[in-house]
């Protein structure tokens, strides 16, 4: 018998041995590079979670990865200035009372099944977009549209019923699919696009193999043979996939981990410049305690935004006071320290509140890692500051869910995003801040007109007009804003030529792998 | 053997069918909506309203249950809310990496296991004795999350010897399926090996201390003979019995392990869809994890009656 184990064990430990140092690797597979900055080589990407087609035509994190890659939108923005670039619209006009758009489409641009992308496609998709059960935080602006027109193949005629301030926000946020297979797209079963790749396998749960798409509109480009997108919903996992040459790029890797990349010459850290996510505390206002703006403004004092930018989220980001990033005609860099981490202050304001010594809960999605470290100073602060928080973890479809429905008793924890464009898309579009519905559950008659002024206006609203949004945000604290952080992309040095868009999305366009 | 096995069916169909009612109605009395989730975190409620309606939702409880048991039955497991596939498909896909894994790990944990085991029955030099013990005592004690991290780190990370996630191509490649395999599979094995090691060495100490196994000594037996065909047999069921519910646990042991090494098993489909509230995927899985440990029950029952006559006229 000893014989026979000795046996067993030998020939376990070789076959071991020899598949472990077999003639080919396993590691050495992943990510093969392309000579120089020329073409070839499929770049990995990892990312935490998986692509969730059903909302494409949305801003959704975990889609950040394969929106640009296989679709384009009719225009993209300079992340500087807001300026409209061409993709697929070359050019366009706007009429002087500001409703009514007309946009020339890049002529020879074809799907990846071949089709020629014409006119009638962007007025379908719109008519998608405006579809109850499609999700998009622009299908405000979709909504308000009068009459929309294909003329020929290369002009779309798109009337709205009053003249918006953001109307481009629409165009630059809808990704053109092919609209008869939108349902197809939705379900995960067909991407048609028009984008640098092509969509070779999709494994629900596990991630996309893209090919290089021959007959890209943008000639010579992409230099990448393919990308492969892999779902590794563990950080660290993400972090050893990177550093084990596995993948070139993990996407929005946990802050602290990201931070672990810096300062090392084989990596780079990218904080995209959209700085579009933001930390915040939301109150529900109908709450008695909370509806007394002098308790949610004692709050917003008692938060040490410092301690969570560099604790919680590893420096990546800037404190705030306010929703806006730096690229939004709102942002106000003299109004970002507001409120600037005063206990006594704090204190004192809610001693004049009666409110020292109440009870109040604090939600947080618990399963997004940095939310635990955020509610635990969230909770050292206000009980700094003479309140008595109670933290109420949830999973996240449990704190969507009561998000959604207005049913937290108290305050929640969560981040936003939409501060780098238009103003207006942010009132109106993003949950927190809608003027119509919020998370918060605050209905103000001043917010909604001050809202609808920024909106309902051709062109960018008045200085004034923001600032008046500005002071009335300070001063309402319905949101709580505490720190503007950005998306990360932790990338292996040889990646070359990584850009995005103002949404995030990855673009690898003009990417190679050096060798 | 035939009817000892048929007289465990009918309590079988019982438990599935308590299952069913029990994951079914725990799940929904959990607070989330699938719906929020696949709306994105800024629709608005009409966009919610329209998507719930879209899955079924807005009917009352108990006829979406009927409807749920109605496919169960006739094979139709429903598509997946959120990944919006097949669900048969994705359970297939998935089952598959978690077969792979499980058995890897079984495989790894009955060899070294049962030669740690063996050697820790049979060895008379304390000092061996002690090691192994200690060494099976911290197979037990690390959990899987920290020696799954440490391999990492060591053979992926600071050596590049082996890929530190993903799954291989499987039977595809051999040779690149088992670098993938490699890691996750040790991992997965180390804690089941070792108390592999640990019942098997006092099952055989026992067994050694029997009057039969005396007599065989007096008899002039020789020790191959005598461990292979009287020590060995009379040890291992209470191995088999254990190794029953450790093979549950192997498969509970995997999430964690899938998670660390991004393997796309059933585990990291379970994760996925409890999180995302994805009901019927989580449903589904939920029965079937149930009817393979009720299956994985009554094997053990017919391997232990096999091996010993005495259990199977005992419950006869």
């Amino acid at each position: 018998m000893s014989h026979l184990l000795r046996r067993a064990v030998a020939t376990g430990l070789a076959l071991s041995l020899l598949a472990a140092a077999g003639c080919e690797s396993a590691v050495d597979q992943q990510g093969q590079a392309g000579s120089g900055p020329s073409r070839g080589g499929t770049v990995r990407i990892v990312q935490g979670a998986d692509v969730q087609p059903a909302t494409l035509m949305s801003q959704n994190n975990p889609n950040f990865s394969l929106n640009r890659l296989v679709f384009n939108s009719l225009i993209q923005y300079d992340h500087k200035t807001l300026e409209p670039q061409p993709e697929l619209a070359s050019a366009w006009e706007v009429s002087p009372d500001g409703k009514t758009y007309t946009f020339t489409l890049r002529t020879g641009v074809k799907f990846h099944d071949g089709r020629a992308f014409t006119a009638a496609d962007v007025v379908a998709d719109l008519k998608i977009v405006q579809r109850p059960e499609v999700a998009s935080q622009v299908k405000g602006i979709a909504k308000q549209i009068a009459t929309m027109q294909a003329q020929g193949d290369d002009k779309v005629v798109i009337t709205f019923k009053t003249a918006l301030s953001n109307v481009l926000d629409l165009f630059l946020m809808m990704p053109v699919i092919d609209p008869d297979t939108a349902d197809d797209l939705f379900a995960g079963r067909t991407f048609n696009g028009t984008g640098p790749f092509t969509v070779q396998k999709y494994t629900p749960g596990q991630g996309f193999q893209l090919k290089r798409n021959p007959n890209y509109w943008v000639k010579d480009r992409p230099y990448l043979d393919g990308v492969d997108i892999s779902v590794v919903r563990d950080s660290q996992s993400m972090l050893s996939s990177l550093k084990s040459g596995q993948s070139q790029l993990a996407l929005d890797l946990a802050p602290l981990d990201a931070s672990t990349v810096k300062g090392d010459p084989a990596y780079k850290l990218i904080e995209a410049d959209a700085h579009d996510s933001v930390s915040y505390v939301g109150y529900n206002v109908t709450v008695p305690l909370l509806s007394d703006k002098m308790v949610r403004q004692a709050i917003s004092y008692a938060i040490d935004r410092k301690r969570i930018l560099t604790q919680v989220l590893g420096n990546i980001g800037t404190t705030t006071s306010l929703p806006w990033a730096p690229s939004s005609p709102a942002y106000d860099q003299s109004k970002l320290d507001h409120y600037s981490h005063d206990v006594a202050k704090a204190k004192s304001m809610l001693q004049h509140a009666g409110a020292i010594g109440k009870p109040v809960n604090v939600y947080y999605d618990s399963g997004f890692g940095p939310n635990n470290g955020l509610a635990e100073i969230v909770q050292f602060d206000l009980t700094a500051a003479g309140l008595k928080p109670r933290l109420q973890p949830l999973q996240a479809s449990d704190f969507l869910s009561r998000l959604r429905s207005g049913g937290f008793d108290g305050m929640f924890l969560t981040g936003h995003g939409f501060g780098q464009l238009n103003p207006a898309t942010l009132l109106g579009g993003a949950f927190p801040f809608n003027f119509a519905k919020n998370a918060s559950s605050f209905d103000n008659q001043q917010y909604k007109e001050l809202a609808q002024k920024v909106w309902f206006i051709p062109g960018k609203p008045a200085k004034a007009t923001l600032d008046q949004v500005n002071d009335f945000l300070l001063d309402q604290q319905f949101v709580s804003d505490l720190v503007t952080g950005s998306h990360t992309y932790a990338i292996n040095s040889k990646l070359q030529g990584l850009s995005w868009t103002m949404l995030d999305y990855i673009d690898l366009d003009n990417a190679y792998l050096s060798k | 053997m035939l009817r000892y096995t048929l007289r465990r069916l009918p309590a079988a169909v019982i438990v599935l069918l308590v299952a069913s009612l029990a994951i079914f109605f725990l799940l929904r009395l959990s607070s989330g909506d699938p719906a929020a989730v696949l709306a994105g975190p800024d629709a608005g409620e009409e966009t919610v309203a329209a998507i719930r309606a879209s899955l079924g939702l807005d009917q009352p409880l108990p006829v979406q249950y009927l409807i749920w048991l109605r496919g169960v039955l006739i094979g139709d497991l429903g598509d997946s809310y959120i990944l919006h596939a097949p669900i048969a498909q994705l359970i297939g896909d998935s089952l598959l990496n978690t077969v792979e894994l499980a058995a890897g790990a079984l495989l790894l944990a009955l060899v070294g296991g049962g030669l740690v085991g063996y050697l820790m029955g049979t060895v008379r030099n304390h000092h061996v004795r002690n090691f192994l013990g200690a060494l099976t005592s911290l197979g037990v004690a690390v959990p899987t999350y920290v020696t799954g991290v440490l391999l990492v780190l060591l053979f992926a990370v600071t050596h590049r010897i082996l890929p530190s996630g993903g799954v291989g191509p499987g039977l595809g490649d051999l040779e690149i399926g088992v670098q993938y395999l490699l890691m996750p599979a040790v991992t997965l094995s180390l804690p089941t090996g070792a108390t592999i090691a640990r019942f098997l060495a006092a099952s055989m100490r026992h067994t050694l201390d029997q009057d039969f196994v005396q007599t065989g000594v007096a008899k002039g037996l020789r020790r191959r003979r005598l461990m292979t065909a009287h020590v060995i047999p009379n040890a291992l069921p209470p191995v088999t019995t254990v190794l029953g519910i450790q093979i549950g646990q192997l498969l509970g042991g995997a999430i964690i392990v899938e998670t660390i090494f991004a393997w796309p098993g059933i585990g990291q489909l379970l994760l996925q869809a409890v999180t995302g509230r994805d009901y019927l995927l989580t449903q589904d899985l939920l029965l079937i994890a149930v009817a393979v440990f009720i299956v994985v029950q009554i094997v053990t029952d017919v391997v232990d009656a096999a091996i010993d006559p005495r259990i199977r006229l005992e419950r006869a």
